[in-house]
């Protein structure tokens, strides 16, 4: 081989390098995703290691935690799908608002008043109808929902009150409002024991437990769930509303430069976000309870918070970490019932793998807000 | 000569670009050292380098002799490098005092001696006669005074080397001769300072020697007093640069924009306009000069629909546009460049494409009954950034990975795109480089030679009497004096910016 053809050989050989190397950048986000992935799991082992040293430490048996949580994904799968469920939903119905930045505190009392609506129609209407009054009470539950939320929208797009405090605070009328519903106006009256109840909703218009779990009360929320997750991320990723919420979430200034009104934005969001807590709603009474429990929400809303924040707002990424959060809650749970660990502990448990793992997004989380604070001096070139 | 600082093939890689490719700067001790080169050329990046805000994939650090590993700006503020960035970094809600000594306060036990901070505070200003209100909040204070604080956060944190990214491209003339005036006073002082600016008047004029960069390589270096502006431009840009715009005849058609006394209410900080009477005729480009905060922001954003009339009425193309909202303006045909391309002309997190996408992702074929098209909107936004020369390898990569001189482009590219009847064009080459400059003052010849009329607002005076065809000058909210292009010469103007002199009628 002569020296010329050498030569001509090596530069193809730099382009070829530098065309690798290009392509490696160019999976930088694959890789990075990967990679939070595999930080996760890691801290989940790290999690579960410091759960059972505290549980050594008071004097439990260490495998407690591991005992409930191998139930929890193996014989007793079908429970934490019904978590599950809600889960998602709630994660779903924080996410929606927090993208153009508003915070909603209130998906619980949003819950609350889907399932009064749907409780009262499946109560008001005749038997016959059967599934149309299950789907007259989705509807309704949506509406509920999505109107109790927009109190709190209109109250910052009208009077400029803050949305963190409003929507908590909505949250307790909800729930008094449920105890009321559900012990007085719907009461069962012929009830032998009187409790926080309502009647009974007729047989035909429950909500299908899903027969290959029986006889666990995970149900159809658990595809509708899906189905919402997947929708709102088509409204994220492909629609103009998903493209008005980014923009007031990142810039305000510049959505309303170009154009946008924030203030509607606002309402879309908040509406959106309540008619999903209403799912919680109804799916809850329809088919775990089938009547309205006045104690029916473990506060999936805060729960939802937690889930939205670990999956960073991504909406299939809320499709994962609830499926997690859906296993945390049913192992805690069968933890408490496989073991002798008694509950209070357990629930500080739970509350250590929840912190563990997400404290490094949440850290994460608040160094970018303080550098986009920084940031947002910037009045110049 | 004993080096400040030396950088050595410094190499940095992002995606899809090499920011600096074997690049190597050396600034002496005590001299003013100017950086220039094109939009993306890597200046901002290998300072950041040297600050210590990223790290550089291959290469070495030298300063003042000795090799350094600066793993983040606490290193560097220890080995005496302070770094005034192109977009400022300061906390809004927080007074001027408490900005300048974050992080390094003197302390009385537990709590910040904020007194003795105080004192040492006014020594410096003192000393290099800058004055500022310590006890002011910082978003209520202007540009000029920002990069002021700025400088004297650096030097209560005792530099010895300063690098000023960009410092002048914000202020007005007069500022940047105070600025000049304060380099030249730390030079004495034995600062070693890095200056980068894109205005070659400037660098001819302040600095001792010049590195010019393009494409992440190092073009050209030598002594300030043997370049010139025309051997500078040509390192920088790699051609000849035309500094003529290519106008045709100046021929004004039928008025497109009119403001009949146009009042706006005092709000917090900022200049009201009064009784303003302006008109902009098909064909002509009407710049209005005036030092910045004295009310041009209000006038700009009251034609927008940012902010209401108090009193008076607007017209654009016949058609009265005060009560109509932002974007049916928009839809009527007015564009706006704003002043601030970061806080109102982009989202830095969102990507390029979305950026460019502001005005027309609620139309077809950009989307139909709400859904995108995803397909059409790349095809668009590649085809924006290959005709405005943004320099990017994928544009859905996020605003915020490209140099300030691009993010210009984009803005400009998105609102020249809407083929606007009426172009406001505030600050419209703020930050870009000389090459671009061209090309975009071409765009604005050629928008006014289509019969079309553009409003153009700039703190530069000289970019003012260029491209204007009528300029009007602005002074305390009111239109002070109107001059057609050649009548008056930049002394003229500039004392009646300064409010030394009033015509007494004007028909605008
Ligand atoms: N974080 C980042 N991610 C990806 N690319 C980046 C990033 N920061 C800078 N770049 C790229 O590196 C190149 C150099 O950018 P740099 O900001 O140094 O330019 P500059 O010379 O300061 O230009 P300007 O005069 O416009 O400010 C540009 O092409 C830019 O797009
Ligand atoms: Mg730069």
């Amino acid at each position: 081989m002569d020296k010329g053809s050498l030569n001509k050989k090596e530069p193809i050989k730099k382009k070829d390098l530098m065309k690798i190397k290009e392509a490696i950048w160019q999976n930088k986000r694959v890789m990075d995703s990967l990679k939070l992935v595999g930080k996760q799991v890691a801290m989940t082992l790290v999690a579960v290691l410091i759960v059972m040293i505290f549980l050594a430490a008071s004097g439990f048996s260490p495998d407690a935690v591991l005992i409930g949580l191998n139930r929890a994904i193996t014989k007793d799968i079908a429970g934490s799908v019904r978590w599950a469920a809600p889960l998602m939903l709630a994660g779903v119905a924080v996410c929606i608002p927090f993208k153009a930045a508003v915070f909603n505190l209130g998906v619980d009392g949003q819950i609350y008043m889907g399932a009064i609506a749907a409780s009262t129609v499946m109560l008001a209407l005749p038997e016959e109808l059967g599934k149309w009054g299950l789907l007259a009470a989705f509807l309704a539950a949506m509406v509920g929902g999505a109107l109790f939320a927009l109190i709190a929208a209109a109250m910052k797009v009208y009077f400029n009150t803050d949305m963190i405090v409003s929507t908590l605070l909505l949250n307790f009328v909800a729930k008094l409002f449920t105890e009321y519903i559900a012990a007085d106006a719907l009461r069962d009256a012929d009830a032998a024991i009187q409790m926080n109840a309502s009647k009974m909703f007729p047989e035909s218009m429950w909500l299908p437990r899903l027969a290959y779990f029986a006889p666990s009360s995970a149900n159809v929320g658990i595809y509708i769930a899906i189905a919402i997750t997947l929708i709102t991320a088509f409204i994220f990723y492909k629609t103009t509303l998903g493209y008005e919420i980014k923009l007031v979430g990142t810039n305000p200034n510049f959505a309303r430069y170009g154009g946008m009104n924030a203030n509607r934005v606002i309402l879309k969001t908040m509406a959106l976000s309540g008619a999903v807590a209403g799912l919680i709603g109804v799916i809850e009474v329809s088919a775990v309870q089938h009547r309205l429990l006045a104690g029916f929400n473990p506060s999936f809303g805060f729960d939802g918070i937690v889930v939205s924040l670990l999956a960073n707002n991504n909406p299939f990424g809320v499709i994962f970490t609830s499926l997690f959060f859906g296993i945390l809650k049913n192992g805690g749970s069968n933890m408490e019932r496989l073991t002798e660990v008694p509950q209070v502990i357990t629930q500080i448990t739970m509350a250590i793998i929840i912190i563990t793992v997400s404290s490094n997004i949440v850290v994460r989380k608040i160094k970018l807000r303080r550098r986009m604070k920084k940031d947002g001096s910037g009045s110049a070139v | 000569m004993a080096y400040a600082i030396e950088l050595q093939n410094i190499t940095k890689r992002f995606p899809g670009v090499i920011a600096n490719d074997q690049v190597t700067i050396l600034v002496g001790e005590g001299e003013i050292h100017g950086l220039i080169g094109e939009n993306g050329a890597g200046k901002s990046t290998i300072m950041n380098i040297l600050y210590g805000l990223t790290q550089a994939d291959e290469g070495i650090v030298r300063i003042f002799g000795k090799e350094q590993f600066i793993a983040s700006p606490n290193d560097a503020i220890r080995l005496g490098i302070g770094m005034i960035h192109q977009h400022f970094m300061l906390m809004p809600n927080q007074t001027v005092l408490r900005n300048i000594i974050l992080g390094s306060a003197p302390r009385k036990g537990p709590v910040i001696d904020e007194k003795k901070a105080r004192i040492q505070i006014e020594k410096i200003m003192e000393k290099y006669c800058m004055q500022v209100n310590l006890d002011a909040v910082v978003s209520q204070i202007s540009v000029g005074e920002k990069q002021k604080v700025e400088i004297i956060k650096a030097l209560y944190r005792e530099v010895r080397i300063l690098i000023l990214d960009e410092p002048t491209a914000v202020l007005t003339p007069a500022e940047t001769d105070a600025l000049i005036e304060t380099m030249r006073k730390l030079k004495e002082q034995g600062c070693t300072i890095v200056f980068i600016t894109h205005k070659l008047k400037e660098v001819l004029a302040a600095t001792d020697r010049v590195t010019v960069m393009r494409k992440g390589v190092v073009t050209g270096f030598g002594e300030t007093k043997d370049m010139n502006v025309r051997k500078l431009s040509e390192l920088i840009v790699g051609r000849e640069v035309n500094f003529d715009i290519p106008f045709g005849a100046y021929c004004p058609g039928e008025t497109l924009l009119e403001l009949s006394g146009v009042s706006t209410a005092p709000r917090g900080g900022r200049m009201p306009v009064k009784e303003i009477n302006l008109k902009v005729k098909r064909g002509e480009i009407v710049g209005v000069a005036g030092v910045e905060g004295n009310g041009q922001s209000d006038l700009i954003e009251v034609i927008a629909g940012l902010i209401a009339a108090d009193r008076g009425g607007i017209t654009l193309c016949e058609k009265d546009i005060s009560k109509l909202s932002i974007r049916q303006r928009r839809l009527n045909g007015l564009s706006h460049i704003p002043e601030d391309r970061l806080k109102t002309g982009t989202s830095t997190v969102c990507s390029i494409s979305e950026n460019l996408l502001l005005n027309k992702y609620f139309l077809t074929p950009f989307s139909r009954h709400g859904i995108f098209n995803h397909r059409h909107i790349k095809q668009h936004s590649k085809l924006l950034c290959d005709k405005f020369l943004v320099k990017t390898p994928d544009p859905s990569y996020e605003l915020k990975t490209l140099s300030g001189g691009n993010m210009q482009k984009v803005v400009f590219a998105r609102e020249f795109d809407t083929e606007p009847s009426l172009m406001i064009a505030a600050q419209p080459t703020r930050g870009v480089d000389i090459g671009a400059i061209e090309y975009i003052h071409g765009k604005l010849a050629e928008l006014r030679d289509s019969g079309k009329g553009i409003l153009l607002i700039s703190a530069e005076l000289d970019e003012i009497m260029a491209l204007s065809d009528r300029i009007l000058v602005m002074y305390e909210g009111e239109i002070v004096a109107e001059f057609h292009r050649g009548e008056a010469d930049e002394y003229e103007i500039g004392a009646y910016m300064l409010g030394a002199k009033r015509q007494v009628a004007h028909s605008g």
